[in-house]
């Protein structure tokens, strides 16, 4: 892959990163908590701003974390047993998506299991210091894992592929745009509008969120297997 | 003497308790300010909220927690129909 590649990969993996709704949904509840017990603009806007440093961090030392653990392992050139790994788990993660990101009921509920789901809710509620919203932050990355994991590991296997210098940058890239949603709403709710606008249209266009994020990791998924493990295996034979 | 009535709450999973005005109006009011209405307004959708509920439970000895909500959330639709909105899905967000 050149460098264009692999910058459209790192944008596409950290967009369909972006779409995944955990972390939007948890920062939703907690500036609502937070408007609706009298929190001053300020101490709102510090709450909100651990939580979203907090699941800048996660994502960060996620992403750095596989980067250091492929390029330790498998050298800087990913096989192609790996990219096949990567991108059957984002087709198979792509199929579902399509069929259980969100419950089929009303609001925005996710496939959390409830109980897990009431938790982070009650956690949610009860915090009231931009630490514990930092910490939050942390845990919203690491509940999502099922999900972000397929894109995340997509974007360590590009990464790797850079040269050294262009490393960070490519972190650096993936996690601004895998934040993106999440410091959209962050500056929305800092700015004053109402949360429930923002409700309103993350139901309204939750469908085609997940169908969008679905298609994307299937043909993210599918591209990949086609340019780093049908190609390879092609060149291999000498078949071009 | 005001008369008392039982809260069953959701699934049974926790014990019964009595119906508090102030919880319910505090409730109504948070899902006020939530959606940024002024605070004079919060507190008097609240208070109009709360004597509509007051009235569907006069003939009830015992109401389950979910109904109490349907009632309230039917009650503020019509004085603020964004606070509403909120109220009504807070449980669904995640």
């Amino acid at each position: 892959m050149n460098y264009f590649e692999t910058f459209a990969v790192l944008f596409l993996a950290g967009l369909i990163h972006a779409s995944f709704q955990l972390s939007i949904s948890m920062l939703t509840l907690l500036s609502g908590h937070a408007i609706g017990s009298k929190t001053s603009q300020a101490r709102l806007a510090r709450l909100t701003g651990g939580f979203v440093a907090g699941a800048v961090l996660m994502t960060t030392l996620t992403v750095a974390f596989l980067v250091y653990l492929v390029s330790s392992v498998f050298g800087k050139t990913p096989s192609p047993l790996l990219w096949a790994v990567a991108s059957g788990f984002a087709l198979g993660l792509a199929v579902a998506v399509w069929i259980f990101y969100y419950r089929r009921e009303r609001g925005t509920a996710l496939w959390v299991p409830r109980s897990f789901a009431r938790h982070l809710s009650e956690r949610t509620k009860a915090t009231k210091e931009s630490a514990e919203a930092f910490g939050l932050g942390l845990t919203s990355v690491v509940s999502e894992s099922l999900f972000i994991l397929a894109p995340v590991s997509i974007a360590a296997l590009s990464i790797v592929s850079l040269p050294r210098s262009l490393q960070i940058v490519g972190l650096a890239f993936y996690v601004i745009t895998a934040s993106f949603s999440l410091i959209l709403v962050y500056m929305l709710v800092g700015s004053g509008h109402r949360l429930s606008r923002i409700q309103k249209w993350r139901e309204t266009n939750k469908r085609f969120l997940q169908f969008i994020a679905g298609s994307a990791l299937a043909v993210l998924g599918f591209y990949l297997y086609v340019n780093h493990v049908v190609a390879a295996t092609v060149i291999s034979r000498g078949g071009m | 003497m005001r008369k008392v009535i039982d809260v069953v709450k959701r699934s049974g999973r926790r014990a019964t308790e009595r119906f508090d005005r102030d919880k319910l109006h505090a409730s109504v009011v948070a899902a006020c300010l939530s959606v940024r209405s002024h605070e004079g307004h919060a507190e008097t959708t609240a208070e109009k909220v709360c004597d509509t509920v007051l009235i569907w439970l006069s003939d009830k000895p015992e109401v389950t927690s979910s109904d109490l909500r349907r009632q309230a959330s039917k009650a503020l639709e019509t004085h603020h129909p964004e606070a509403a909105y909120f109220y009504n899905h807070h449980r669904v967000i995640m």
